[in-house]
């Protein structure tokens, strides 16, 4: 195979001025050709499951439709958009999806900066060995974690209630769940209980990529540890910290969805529910298609301009020590 | 200053076991609830006291855990191959070769990040029930046979693979293929792999997906079955907390055994 390519690309022999034919797979058109072949596969397969259903579902927020095969799909202009904001249950959704976005931030950000600032003077043993262990909720599924923490607080038999009442901490039983004023606060732990371990552990790799010198100069000029973390750890960590608040903010409403779905189905009276919950039960519970599509573009434009925002915020703020 | 560095140290050896313990304490509930018996169940003792296998035996009779395992391992892999070999492919364009459009490939490649699963659910569940795909391996998988996560993590990981070389090779006459297959691949082997098994745990997880196209238990991945089993006996804790553990145990022994791989890419990568 080498071989052939070699002789191709020996120079002709003196005398011998005939031009040497140009296989096809040396010419010009296919060299131009090849990167989009080799990207041909996924530009075409991300076309199809992600930008073409995009696209269609903008189309359906201005229709009506019950996703019944044969049936025809009525245009009816912005009336699924109007129909969506008056909708009760919608606009509590979007409260609790501000609730969990903020909510999640002390999980994702706040404790797991603490905990990385912390442990970050360990030796290297101890820290794989609590690494090891604070990473296994993050690769649990969320279904398995939801069967668990199911049991864990169960109204009568779970061993939380169990705890609590021996511990004099409640008078009786808590059903978390029923309970429209626990509900919430229970998908937010559960979401948090699977995130704090990652950031914890990523945040810890920021900070071993510090340089140790930073925080001698400090010591020196006789900061205090809280000052050096202020003023060293937090700029110098500010792109991982930024990177985090972005995952957060933009995932954790996807992350609750399972948790929603398998513990609560949003409830009680739609008290633990979110907007992509929402948009799940107007597909498929109520088979409303143009209001399920309409929210879905809404909020695609919404976490869009979000997205933007925070790049922006990090391009000005974030620190990098070059 | 003795003092001092003791006390600090009590706090951080503190607040690591707390965490360590809220990590690990609902696994072990899980394991040791799934091995009381019918009586025992319902106290909280921390050791079952008459451990037995009865839970188990009686989930495997009431739902077809076997068939899901299979399901859920066939589906994962081939998800993770078919991603694997687009990803590769993709990256391997992206770093070689300069072309038009490349800004515009990285922008649609960017974008889709922002783009969540409930905004394309409606149009791909109708794409796969006019192909015939539900309740099939296949109709699970082929939404998710590209990842964009897969692509640009590559695309780092590829760029800092020595230029030199490339040229070397080139000059001695490897053909593009040859570069990716026989000169990169081997080279760039353990991230790859590490990459593999990021997607690969993805894919076990899975949830929303799968759920739409699989209805029945037979056809459904092991998370979807066990998530049935929630929602149908809900007082059958020993046997639920059976079939929690076996949903959890082959990604818990992957995790055993690759441990450190599996940190050190998640740390690489970051997350889906």
């Amino acid at each position: 195979m080498s071989k052939t390519i070699e002789n191709l690309y020996a120079p002709p022999l003196a005398g011998k001025s005939e031009p040497l034919r140009q296989p096809w797979h040396q010419s010009k058109l296919w060299r131009r050709l090849k990167p989009y072949l080799y990207l041909l596969p996924a530009v075409a397969l991300l076309g199809i499951w992600m930008y073409r259903p995009l696209l269609y579902t903008f189309y359906l927020a201005f229709h009506k439709w019950s996703m019944v095969p044969g049936t025809a799909k009525v245009f009816v202009g912005f009336d699924n958009f109007s129909r969506l904001l008056q909708n009760k249950s919608f606009v509590e959704a979007i409260g609790n999806t501000v609730f969990y976005t903020v909510g999640l931030l002390p999980f994702s950000i706040v404790i797991p900066l603490i905990l990385a600032v912390v442990t970050d003077k360990m030796n290297d043993r101890m820290k794989n060995f609590y690494r090891a262990l604070f990473f296994i909720p993050m690769i649990l599924a969320p279904v398995s974690v939801s069967a668990i923490w199911r049991w864990l607080f169960h109204p009568s038999n779970g061993v939380v209630n169990h705890l609590l009442l021996k511990l004099g901490l409640i008078e009786e039983q808590i059903a978390f769940f029923s309970d429209a004023s626990w509900a919430r606060w229970i998908i937010l732990f559960i979401t948090g209980w699977k995130m704090i371990g990652f950031s914890t552990i990523m945040f810890a790799a920021a900070l071993t990529s510090i340089n140790r010198e930073y925080y001698e100069a400090a010591s020196i000029d006789g900061a205090s540890s809280f000052r050096q973390f202020l003023n060293v750890t937090v700029p110098l960590m500010s792109p991982m910290i930024l990177f985090m608040l972005t995952m957060s903010i933009l995932f954790s409403s996807q992350w609750t969805f399972a948790y929603i779905d398998i513990l609560t189905t949003g409830g009680p009276y739609g008290s633990s529910t979110n907007i992509y919950y929402e948009m799940y039960r107007f597909a498929f519970s109520n088979l409303n298609v143009g209001v399920s599509s309409a929210a879905a573009m809404l909020f695609f434009l919404a976490f869009g301009v979000i997205a933007l925002a925070l790049n922006a915020v990090s391009r000005k703020f974030a620190f990098y020590d070059n | 200053m003795t003092k001092r560095f003791s006390i600090a140290s009590v706090f951080r050896h503190g607040a690591l076991v707390l965490m360590c313990v809220l990590a690990i304490v609902p696994l072990y509930w899980m394991a040791i609830s799934s091995l009381k018996n019918e009586s025992e169940i319902f106290t909280s003792s921390i050791i079952p006291l008459k451990p037995t296998l009865g839970n188990y035996t009686y989930a495997f009779t009431q739902m077809p855990i076997v068939r899901m395992i299979v399901n859920s391992f066939g589906i994962s892999i081939m998800m993770t191959m078919l991603q694997l070999t687009t990803s590769l492919l993709a990256a391997y364009a992206l770093v070689r070769w300069r072309f038009r459009g490349k800004a515009l490939i990285f922008s649609l490649l960017s974008v889709t990040w922002l783009i969540p699963f409930q905004a394309i659910m409606i149009p791909n569940y109708v794409l796969i029930n006019d192909m015939g795909l539900n309740e099939t391996w296949l109709g699970i998988v082929l939404p998710f046979c590209v990842s964009t996560f897969a692509i640009l993590s590559l695309y780092q990981s590829f760029q800092s693979f020595p230029g030199v070389l490339i040229e070397a090779a080139c000059i001695d006459g490897l053909s593009d293929w040859g570069i990716l297959t026989r000169l990169i691949l081997p080279n760039t082997r353990s991230t790859v792999a590490s990459l593999g098994i990021i997607q690969f745990i993805n894919a076990w997880n899975e949830y929303l997906w799968p759920m739409l196209v699989t209805k029945k238990m037979e056809n459904a991945p092991i998370q979807i079955g066990l998530k049935l089993f929630v929602n149908s006996d809900s007082n059958m804790w020993g046997s639920l907390m059976a079939a929690t553990t076996v949903s959890c145990l082959p990604i818990l022994l992957i995790y055993l055994v690759l441990r450190r791989q599996i940190v050190d890419s998640f740390i690489r990568f970051g997350i889906k």
